[in-house]
């Protein structure tokens, strides 16, 4: 009966744009739907293997691009756009990853946040092909059979999918003896190596599926924006991930997709005060960082350690 | 019959200073072989070395005629050849069991695509695993607490646990640095029991310790250091009469410096 929850919340998605009946509210959904992946994606790169890669926010941009200008440029599908960023986000990892992953933690970040300003530049300056700052707009309307995921409610299905998908993909990898060795290896690589792990193997696997993963989520949502454009490269979108891996909980497969749901809506519900509700989300993140400062799969786990400890006394 | 582990002139220096000049020594098969000396004398370069974790610059190491000079220390510890560290290392998120789960032995087998979809081969290698790891974690005293984040245990707890992780790898030879350092005195002798029986089930060790009392009650052979090359080796009670090693550890030869100005 374990699936039963699991089944309840998943039907409470599906149902979500009829009970909604409103494009802007299912549109804030299909959004959390999105970055939830997204960030669920960054949490096997940061919290499960412990690096902590901007080049997230890059790979979410080339994935953007990616499908757009396979539609727009190549003549090709939706479908054939999403093949195209999973492959060129793959390799682009990969040539990262390997170089750099051999090397002590603080050049991975730099090489990771140069990567993903690198990105916002191409997208800007390289005219000839991006068409810089116009972006390309007018991206049509994906199809599947004949069906068309021609509004946002329907568009919604669309993401739910994939986002079913990728998110059980990524519980298989964490919960299984792979996602428990890139915990280990976060945690004490030499002892990890001491017992006969290679940590190289891992940390690239978990970079190289983490950036296909947010590709795939970025390709997908630019044809619910019908536009790609520099600004889809944003510190902000960056931010939005990293803000939910970390109240969540680095390292926690549902403390993360949790505080996706709750991190998404929250600006939502606060819009009771249109003028102050950002500056109340800033200091909800505040005091939530302050008072748990692992995040809240961290809070719970720092609780039971406590409660252990008391009753072993 | 030939030694399980043999070093021969092993040599590493840090920005030219010499840590291990030039040292050689074997470890038998089915031994506790003691490996003392003084501070700074070599003994830590030494193992980082054998075990991959340190670049030697001249040397070999072989462990069952298999030369495993300057492999990976994961490398190293698949061929056999498994060390814990002089401040103990544990995973202190995971609970007791999943701390030993990590080790590749059990998992040899089984691939990524096996974990990935939980096929018949992962899941009997996965009950095998928590089988043994069980028993080690009995075999250390620690059942009581199997099921708990190895963040509640204590130093000695933690050491303990250490041990038992490093023979679920199944190893040939377990290198010890300094297992019962800060461990309580009362439970030094639990610790000489533990490895004991795991030297009765096929397990050699090498071990660093600085407790007199532990090595001469346990080993089989010591072998004692001095400025970074073997000084002397044997049976533990002609060891510890040896007058160079009193003079190695209290330096009557050779008064240090400082004194020296003093004096004068």
């Amino acid at each position: 009966m374990r699936e039963l929850p699991l089944a309840a919340a998943l039907l409470g998605l599906a149902l979500l744009p009829p009970a909604f009946g409103s494009n802007y509210l299912t549109g804030v959904a299909l959004s959390g739907v999105t970055f939830t992946v997204a960030a669920a994606a960054l949490n096997l790169v940061f919290g499960y293997a412990g690096l902590l890669s901007f080049a997230q926010l890059g790979f979410w941009g080339i994935g953007g691009y990616c499908s757009a200008l396979t539609v727009t440029r190549l003549g090709g599908s939706f479908w054939d756009g999403l093949v195209v960023a999973v492959v060129v986000n793959a390799l682009a990892a990969a040539a990262i990853g390997l170089p750099t992953l051999r090397t002590k933690l603080h050049a991975f970040v730099i090489v990771t946040l140069t990567f993903a300003l690198l990105c916002g530049l191409v997208a800007r300056d390289w005219v000839s092909l991006t068409r810089g700052p116009l972006g390309i707009p007018g991206l049509p309307t994906p199809r599947f059979f004949g069906f068309a995921f021609d509004s946002p409610g329907r568009f919604y299905y669309l993401v739910l999918a994939y986002a079913v998908l990728a998110l059980g993909f990524l519980y298989a990898l964490g919960s299984s003896r792979i996602g428990d060795t890139m915990r280990a290896i976060k945690q004490n690589e030499p002892l990890a190596q001491s017992q006969g792990v290679s940590p190289l193997p891992y940390k690239l696997a978990a970079f190289i599926l983490s950036a296909v993963l947010t590709g795939l989520a970025g390709a997908i949502y630019v044809f619910y924006l019908k536009v790609v454009d520099p600004l889809f490269l944003d510190f902000y979108y960056m931010q939005t991930f990293l803000i939910v891996v970390i109240i969540g909980g680095a390292g926690s497969f549902w403390g993360v997709v949790w505080a996706g749901v709750v991190m998404v809506g929250l600006p939502e519900l606060l819009r009771f005060s249109n003028d102050l509700r950002m500056v109340i989300y800033g200091v909800i993140l505040v005091v939530a960082m302050l008072a748990m400062p692992r995040g809240a799969a961290g809070w719970f786990a720092d609780r039971k350690i406590t409660a252990l400890r008391a009753s072993l006394r | 019959m030939s030694a399980l582990l043999t070093v021969t002139n092993l040599a590493k220096a840090y920005r030219g200073v010499h840590a291990v000049e030039d040292a050689s020594f074997c470890v038998e098969r089915g031994s506790i072989t003691g490996l003392i000396g003084p501070n700074g004398s070599g003994k830590s370069t030494t193992i980082d070395c054998i075990s991959g974790f340190q670049r030697l610059d001249r040397g070999r190491v072989m462990l069952e005629g298999a030369d495993i000079t300057g492999l990976t220390p994961q490398k190293i510890a698949r061929a056999g050849l498994v060390r814990t560290f002089q401040t103990v290392r544990v995973y202190d998120e995971f609970d007791l069991v999943a701390n030993l789960m990590i080790a590749v032995e059990p998992f040899r087998s089984v691939g990524w695509h096996d974990a990935l979809l939980r096929t018949g081969r992962y899941r009997a290698a996965r009950k095998a695993a928590e089988t043994h790891a069980r028993e080690l974690i009995e075999l250390v005293g620690l059942t009581r607490l199997a099921a708990a984040p190895a963040a509640i245990l204590s130093y000695g707890q933690k050491k303990l646990l250490a041990l038992a992780a490093a023979l679920m790898s199944r190893p040939r030879l377990v290198v010890l640095d300094e297992p019962v350092a800060g461990v309580n005195p009362t439970r030094i002798n639990e610790v000489a029991t533990i490895l004991r029986k795991a030297k009765a089930a096929g397990t050699s060790f090498l071990i660093i310790e600085h407790n007199v009392e532990f090595i001469t009650g346990l080993c089989d052979h010591v072998i004692v250091f001095d400025q970074g090359r073997k000084l002397t080796e044997g049976p533990p009670a002609e060891v510890h009469n040896d007058p160079r090693v009193l003079d190695a550890y209290l330096g009557i030869e050779e008064p240090a410096p400082h004194a020296v100005a003093e004096a004068s």
